[in-house]
């Protein structure tokens, strides 16, 4: 079926078989692997990407499901490299990437594999929350398994981005 | 020039530089790598724990568009070659071996079982094709619990075994064991066990396996704790020479010990390939990581304890059984380090130790992140139950038990010196952190509103890698070797055979190479993973901070000494009076001197320098551990229990640890607290469940419950100061501690909560459900 999109602000075209799943859409129709994939049935968050402003788990939506509307992956908040000093910052400005950079000020992750949805999910929670409290982003962060951290250091990188938000 | 000035990077929380990539989406796991002509494999599996395999009909299978090869378990094994598990057979296991396939052929053996691979143009493609194999199957009566593989009479898994005995029985003793429980006041017996839970890395296993036809060489993408492993067991099982078999990784999502070697699944998709000389992605969905990945644990200690009645812990006699499940793994090496282990850091007169492990239809063992913890779970249980009965509080009962630090240390009774142990530092420590005192107020008025809460402290010790031995220290495999090379634009590239999977060893190890031999962090890289570059290694066993740790140090300062000497004959000086700081040679106290090392190595690049002269600025180091040390330390838990719910809250969570010197702070506390995560999980809410036909109950997210970011609290985290034991390797494993230590913590706090209710735990797993039962029936 073919379908039209706009992800990361570019428009893209794909003809995805109606069963494949907008995160499969992602990243081999489109190679954007940074979306990855942890249980493929909605509970652990790693696929985390964000339609028309909402955080979605990419393996429950269709990629046909995702015509017409916006998507936003990981790529898409992506960095300027670390060598030119442009860590944290968004290509076009903004405080997206400043959770990037808090989240790597407070060691925030280690085998990163869930690092992707943790973020997306954060991000999208963060610009409708920015005074939230810890309890309130643990609760948010809820829906993303991450393996390794314990979560403390993840929340600790949120709060610290919300903190260097709120003194801007 | 002004000055020359040297930062230190060892022992500061240096920002990782994984990290970059991995918040960018931009790093690289297996499931990322897209191969030109790439088919996908899916496997067929049992749906039945324990069967006869009658018939395999994969002509449907095959006739579908898109599918361009099915192998079942017959084709496969005339494609490899037999033999034991690789990973067992480099361990030295010389126990009972079963016969097995890498697909089943005459039988299945748990529910899950691969039984035939279907090869096809995508994973949609290759699930189709798995439906259309039709599969004969003849019933057979299930294994499902170690009492039943015990029974002589329970059916064999393995024929050529003739029982389920995948260890045979054994007992050691270890002190005189009938006179110290003949001279104690009082014997306790109790029955403890551990249910079986499992690793659950984000990322499940997976692999690309390529042939390439012209050259006969098999490159394999693999998500591994060792590349080098793989390659051993690839080439053992398709029969190839090692040259012929490549291995690489990149990023990979976790393992906690489930990614050592190559598991059946893989060697099979690495046969498939060179069959059809075309890549062949397989990567393993939540489905087959929760029920064929493979799980860990359940164990049961029938435990005898010679105690005195002022509380001291005289002697144990323990006999242990685990359940391995059903394919051959590390399960049946388990009982060695758990017998070895079981003293922890107390001063046990006596130990008897007998131990038997079995094969049941359950999935297989595999080393889950402190494989042996259930030594100190037991021991730490047992602590607290007898310090109930005699009306000791938890921290008193192990202060009195612990070994002092003495000169010379004192030994395990199993045999191993505890060198430099602090735990009995660590409960002190504690007993500040937490005021006992105050707890136990706050816990009356608390009960007084029908509220209850607990505390519980437990302690451990970690062999990371252990005391130093005239053969060094024990760690898996020996030695550690790095090469190390002065690369012409400045890079100092350690070269290991490390697989950091979380473990952030690009940072730590550039930390310490950085600091050894005089270049900014930012000028040292870490190359890993490609058997063609990477000497032999594996990251597990908490080995890599010291092992590696110590090895980027000493390779750092040969190669230091190396670039020194050539440098000598550039700058004409002595080499003795040269300095390399903040990646510059210079005559020390002379800043007018310096030449950055880049400019060095490539000046010994240009071959202007005769034979005499040592122009090649590479090293190859080993390290034997040095004096080595132990990790360990004491954790504590309060927690909440609501008896009408059953939900157990944990609300602090302090631990005082000693694993010696730091690398990286932040690095250290993410294991810890990455550990304890684990730990609160496996008591609260993991279980990897089977009913009593072998079916897995736990096959999904919302079946295996992991703990999310409002199950796990804020960790406090103490380090205790080591005592150094090597002049200058100081650091030590701390990957697996949290996980060992945090469930006895966490139960002996819920028992606490609940001993209103005269509640004694002999369990580990306390789900609200089994909480409610506790409290109506204790």
């Amino acid at each position: 079926m073919d379908i039209t999109l706009r992800v990361n602000g570019t428009a893209r075209e794909g003809s995805p078989e109606a069963r494949k799943t907008l995160a499969d859409f992602l990243r081999e129709d489109l190679s954007l692997t940074g979306t990855h994939l942890g249980c493929e049935h909605g509970v652990c968050g790693a696929c985390t990407v964000i339609v028309d402003g909402r955080a979605v788990r990419s393996c429950l939506m269709l990629a046909v499901q995702a015509a017409g509307r916006e998507v936003t992956t990981i790529e898409g908040l992506a960095m300027k490299g670390a060598s030119e000093g442009g860590m944290g910052r968004r290509a076009g400005g903004g405080e997206l990437g400043a959770l990037q950079q808090a989240m790597w000020d407070s060691h925030s992750f280690q085998c990163g594999f869930c690092t992707p949805g943790m973020v997306m999910q954060a991000v999208a929670f963060l610009s409708d929350h920015p005074d939230a409290d810890e309890q309130q982003i643990r609760e948010a962060l809820s829906g993303n398994i991450c393996r390794c951290t314990g979560y403390q250091s993840i929340i600790d990188g949120v709060l610290l981005a919300a903190e260097r938000n709120r003194e801007r | 020039m002004a000055a020359i000035a040297a930062e230190r990077y060892t022992g500061a929380s240096i920002k990782r530089s994984e990290d970059p990539r991995i918040l960018t989406g931009a790093g690289r796991y297996v499931d990322d790598i897209k191969l030109p002509g790439m088919l996908h494999a899916a496997f067929v599996r049992s749906p039945m724990a324990h069967a006869r395999v009658v018939s395999v009909d994969a002509s449907a299978s095959r006739a579908l568009p898109g599918v361009a090869a099915v192998l079942t378990g017959a084709e496969l094994e005339e494609m490899t070659v037999p033999g034991p598990d690789a990973l067992m057979a480099l361990m030295g296991w010389a126990g009972p071996t079963p016969q097995f396939t890498l697909l089943a052929t005459d039988k299945v053996r748990f529910a899950g079982d691969p039984v035939a691979v279907v090869i096809a143009e995508s994973r949609y493609v290759a699930e189709d094709g798995c439906e259309l194999v039709e599969v004969e199957y003849d019933q057979l009566p299930p294994v499902t619990n170690a009492s039943f593989a015990l029974d002589p009479g329970s059916p064999p898994l393995f024929a050529n075994l003739g029982d389920n005995i995948a260890r045979p029985h054994s007992r050691r003793e270890f002190g005189d064991v009938a006179a110290t429980f003949a001279a104690a006041d009082r014997v306790f017996d109790f029955r403890i066990g551990v249910h079986r839970h499992q690793n659950v890395p984000m990322e499940g296993r997976g692999c690309i396996a390529s042939y390439d036809t012209g050259s006969g060489v098999l490159t394999v993408y693999a998500a591994t704790q060792s590349v080098h492993v793989t390659k051993v067991a690839v080439a053992m099982r398709l029969g190839m020479e090692g040259d012929k078999v490549r291995v690489v990784a990149g990023d990979i999502g976790g393992s906690f010990g489930l990614k050592i070697g190559a598991s059946r699944e893989e060697l099979a998709v690495a046969a498939a390939s060179r069959a059809l000389g075309q890549p062949v992605k397989w990567v393993e969905d939540r489905g087959e990581n929760l029920t064929a990945s493979g799980q860990a644990r359940e164990e049961s200690f029938d435990v005898r304890a010679a105690v005195s009645d002022a509380g001291d812990l005289l002697g144990l006699d323990v006999k242990m059984v685990i359940d391995t499940g059903a394919y051959p793994g590390m399960g049946a090496m388990v009982p060695g380090i758990v017998e070895e282990m079981f003293p922890g850091p107390y001063q046990l007169a006596a130990l008897g130790f007998e131990s038997t492990a079995v094969t049941t239809n359950k999935a297989s063992y595999v080393a889950y992140r402190g494989p042996w913890a259930s030594e100190t779970f037991v021991r730490e249980r047992v602590l607290d139950l007898i310090a109930k009965d005699l009306g000791l509080d938890p921290l008193e009962i192990r202060l009195r038990n612990v070994a002092p630090r003495t000169d010379p240390p004192a030994v395990m009774v199993t045999g191993r010196p505890l060198v430099g142990v602090t735990t009995k530092e660590s409960l002190e420590r504690i007993a500040q952190l937490v005021d006992l005192p105050a707890f136990r107020r706050r816990q009356a008025e608390a009960r007084a509103q029908g509220r209850y809460l607990g505390i519980g402290a437990a302690t451990f010790i970690e062999a990371a890698p252990g005391p130093r031995s005239p053969e060094g220290p024990d760690g898996p495999m020996g030695n550690e070797s790095m090469r190390l090379r002065l690369e012409d634009d400045g890079i100092v590239a350690l070269f290991t055979g490390q697989m950091p999977h979380g473990q952030s060893h690009q940072t730590t190890l550039a930390q310490i190479a950085a600091d050894e031999f005089g270049v900014p962090f930012e000028q040292v890289r870490v190359v890993v993973g490609d058997t063609d570059v990477v000497p032999f290694g594996l990251t597990g066993g908490s080995r890599s901070a010291t092992m590696t740790g110590g090895v980027a140090l000493h390779g750092a300062r040969q190669l230091k000494a190396k670039v020194l000497d050539f440098a000598s004959h550039l700058m004409e000086a002595s080499a003795r009076d040269l300095e390399i700081t903040d990646g510059q040679v210079w005559v020390r106290g002379d800043p007018a001197t310096a030449i950055p090392v880049g400019e060095v190595a490539r000046r010994a690049a240009s071959g202007q320098f005769g034979a005499d002269v040592d122009a090649d600025l590479e090293v190859v180091a080993a390290f034997d551990g040095g004096e080595a040390g132990w990790s360990g330390g004491t954790h504590c838990a309060i927690v909440e229990v609501d008896v009408e719910t059953g939900i157990v809250t944990v609300e602090r969570y302090v631990v005082a640890e000693d694993c010696g010197a730091l690398i990286n702070p932040a690095v250290v506390e993410g294991q810890i607290r990455g550990g304890v995560a684990q730990g609160i999980g496996a008591v609260l809410l993991e279980r990897s469940a089977y009913d009593e036909d072998g079916n897995c109950q736990s096959a999904t997210f919302m079946d295996y419950l992991v703990p999310t970011a409002c199950d796990v609290p804020r960790i406090e985290i103490e380090h205790i100061e080591t005592v150094a034991l090597d002049a200058d390797v100081n650091f030590r494993g701390v990957g697996e501690g949290g996980m060992i230590v945090a469930p006895p913590t966490v139960v002996n706090a819920i028992e606490d909560a609940l001993s209103p209710f005269g509640v004694r735990i002999y369990e580990q797993h306390l789900p609200p459900a089994r909480i409610l039962e506790l409290v109506s029936s204790p």
